[in-house]
């Protein structure tokens, strides 16, 4: 039989997908043996490892005891099924927040960095990255300093909404520069000519920027909106720190059954429970603002 | 009806000066094409023009008014980019209504005039596609419609066909000239391609490094290049360039031949007290052959190459120094043998004389 020929220069494309695709599935083994573990784990009456698997049985009790905010089977509630959803509820308040006003603001700072001419433009690009390296953490008490200094004047009535506002803002802050860098490069692929095709036929530099060049950049504005997003459904020493105590997320909720001794006391699968739950959004999220991620909306624009 | 003035305009980005002191004055009505190399400030006059830059210093005005200072919309112009610069994300109705919507026209006004531009350009069915499902002669026909449809006083295009194939390169440009001449709009057209300047120019305007080098007509500039960069930016291929020396008894030498210029060119030579000079000649000018030919200059040289292009054939012959292109019918090219020894027979009349220092084209030196 003829062996098939292919052309010196091209690899034959679905050897190539297939051998992609074993990398990427073998690389993905790990995370995906934990995902499967934790989700399973959340079905099951106890917590799944390698020897018991015989002995496992399916059950919904996990999720019903999360509910009800009960941590252990004995237990009386520790929490109430109206804490419970207060966190859940306060974790999507930090998430869009940080989400908001990440977009909002590395969008419009993205353009000018892309297109305006500014005194220390160059420097402050420059800067952007340097900032992104910065580890949050090691800012965490000058951002507190000014926290309980920008609390005093404020009726203490009102903490509460200024601790979520002070959250959403100082975790926002933490992202904005990367961000900044990546919608500067989806402006700078907007040809100039565009824009300026847009200016000639009468239209303001406003709304040049948002009716002609915002909805050609929509994958890099999906791509900071997840990635700000994810950060502010995952932030923890932010939330932790300037939420008070009786204002969780489910990031602190989880960290805090984890933490401090109480792994004797709660029944880990109800943990898995809650895992499992934080884990939803991201993925539901994910896949809504992937369609516009891969969005070629350039290809229209030859030459 | 517009006519545009430029008045002592430069341009600087940074320390590099893009236009340099041009006056230049554009009829209304009429086709204007700037032409020159790339870098040369062609595009930067246009987008002066147009607006989107302000001149470092000078005046523009369009008529007797001085839009120097107003935004390009103000200017009411259309401009149609070498790459076309829709908008990817609209159709091509949108693309086409978005400067009437912007001016806030009623909804039915638009519709009507969309149609009719679209019809004009011949793309009606079209207007319910992307951009990116036009070819690129229809993303073209689109950009102009664009351009069009808000009744600009001046049409600007800018490299307009550069980024189609050949073939329909002549075709649309052809359709262009056809358009501009029934619309009668004041037009200004920038390209590199000496043949689409010749082609469709009223007025042709050569630029290069930032100075208006000739302006005239497409006959003007192909007949009676100003200086040595136009003679050998016109015309495909260009003028040959020789360089031969002034001799006591008013004769011009070069490469072992002699000719006696015209009078009228001896005298200038003499007034300028020229040493050496350069001449210029169009490759149709001069027929290559194994014999000198009577009543015609002819240097001698080794014949190097010849590329038959179907009717007429490009002889290259190295004479001296100095490489040679002369076009001529393919039949009598063929005969010649390659590395034989030929003559250039030139036609002294078609002859042009340049100043090798400042190369200007002696007929351009006031007497």
């Amino acid at each position: 039989m003829m062996p098939e020929t292919t052309d010196v220069e091209t690899i034959n494309r679905r050897r190539m997908n297939l051998a992609l695709g074993i990398v990427v599935l073998i690389a993905s083994i790990p995370i995906l043996v934990t995902y499967f573990i934790l989700m399973a784990s959340s079905f099951a009456n106890q917590m799944i490892t390698g020897s018991m698997v015989g002995q496992l049985t399916f059950t919904l009790r996990n999720w019903i005891l999360f509910f009800e905010g009960k941590l252990t089977v004995a237990s009386a509630a520790v929490y109430s099924a109206w804490d419970i959803l207060r966190y859940i509820l306060n974790t999507f308040i930090v998430a869009f927040g940080v989400m908001l006003v990440t977009t909002a603001l590395a969008t419009m700072a993205g353009y000018a960095c892309s297109r305006m001419k500014f005194k220390g433009r160059k420097f402050l690009i420059q800067l952007l990255i340097l900032l992104h390296a910065f580890p949050g953490v090691s800012l965490i008490i000058a951002v507190y300093a000014l926290y309980i200094f920008s609390k005093e004047p404020i009726p203490s009535q009102w903490w509460t909404l200024y601790a979520f506002i002070y959250v959403i803002v100082a975790r926002a802050a933490l992202e904005i520069p990367m961000d900044i860098w990546i919608m500067k490069g989806f402006f700078d692929k907007v040809p100039w000519e565009v824009e300026w095709s847009a200016l000639i036929d009468g239209a303001s530099r406003i709304k040049v920027w948002k009716d002609i060049i915002l909805p050609l950049v929509k994958p890099g504005i999906a791509a900071v909106a997840i990635f700000s997003f994810i950060a502010g459904w995952g932030a923890l020493i932010y939330v932790l720190v300037f939420l008070p105590p009786t204002e969780k997320t489910l990031a602190t909720y989880i960290a805090g059954l984890l933490a401090g001794g109480s792994l004797e006391v709660v029944h880990l699968p109800v943990v898995a429970a809650a895992g499992t739950l934080y884990l939803l959004p991201t993925l539901v999220f994910f896949s809504f603002v992937r369609r516009y991620m891969l969005q070629t909306s350039l290809s229209g624009i030859k030459g | 009806m517009v006519s545009i003035r430029l008045d002592k305009v430069t341009k600087r980005f940074g320390k590099v000066v893009a236009v340099n002191n041009v006056n230049l004055e554009i009829e209304d009505g009429k086709l204007y094409v700037l032409l020159g190399p790339s870098g040369g400030g062609k595009t930067t006059t246009l987008y002066l023009i147009a607006g989107i830059y302000k001149p470092t210093s000078g005046r523009i005005y369009f008529n007797e008014k001085d839009v120097t200072d107003l935004t390009p919309a103000e200017r009411n112009v259309g401009l149609v980019f070498q790459n076309y610069a829709l908008y990817p994300h609209m159709k091509v109705y949108d693309n086409i209504a978005f400067p009437l919507r912007l001016r806030k026209e009623p909804k039915s006004k638009i519709d009507s005039k969309v149609h009719e531009v679209a019809k004009f350009l011949r793309i009606e069915n079209l207007l319910d596609r992307y951009p990116h499902q036009l070819s690129g002669g229809q993303q073209q026909r689109v950009a102009l419609a664009r351009a069009l449809v808000k009744e600009p006083s001046v049409l600007l295009l800018d490299e307009p066909l550069s980024n189609l194939d050949a073939l329909l390169r002549v075709y649309i440009r052809a359709e262009l000239k056809r358009m501009q001449q029934d619309l009668g709009i004041t037009s200004v057209y920038v390209t590199h391609d000496q043949s689409e300047a010749l082609a469709i120019a009223d007025k042709i305007v050569v630029i290069n490094k930032g100075i208006i080098q000739q302006e005239g007509t497409p006959e003007q500039i192909y007949e009676n290049p100003r200086n040595v960069f136009v003679a050998t930016f016109i015309g495909n291929p260009p003028m040959n360039i020789v360089k031969g020396a002034v001799l006591e008894d008013g004769t011009i030498e070069t490469t072992g031949s002699r000719l006696t210029p015209p009078p009228a060119v001896l005298e200038k030579i003499k007034r300028l007290k020229l040493k050496n000079i350069l001449m210029a000649f169009r490759p149709e000018n001069a027929v290559v052959s194994e014999h000198p030919m009577e009543g015609r200059f002819s240097p001698m040289g080794d014949l190097f190459e010849v590329e038959p292009l179907g009717r007429d054939a490009v002889v290259t012959v190295t004479v001296g120094e100095f490489v040679i292109k002369v076009v001529m019918p393919t039949k009598e090219a063929m005969q010649l043998r390659i590395g034989s020894k030929v003559y250039v027979n030139i036609d002294p009349n078609t002859i042009k004389y340049f100043d090798p220092n400042t190369e200007l084209n002696l007929e351009y030196i006031e007497a």
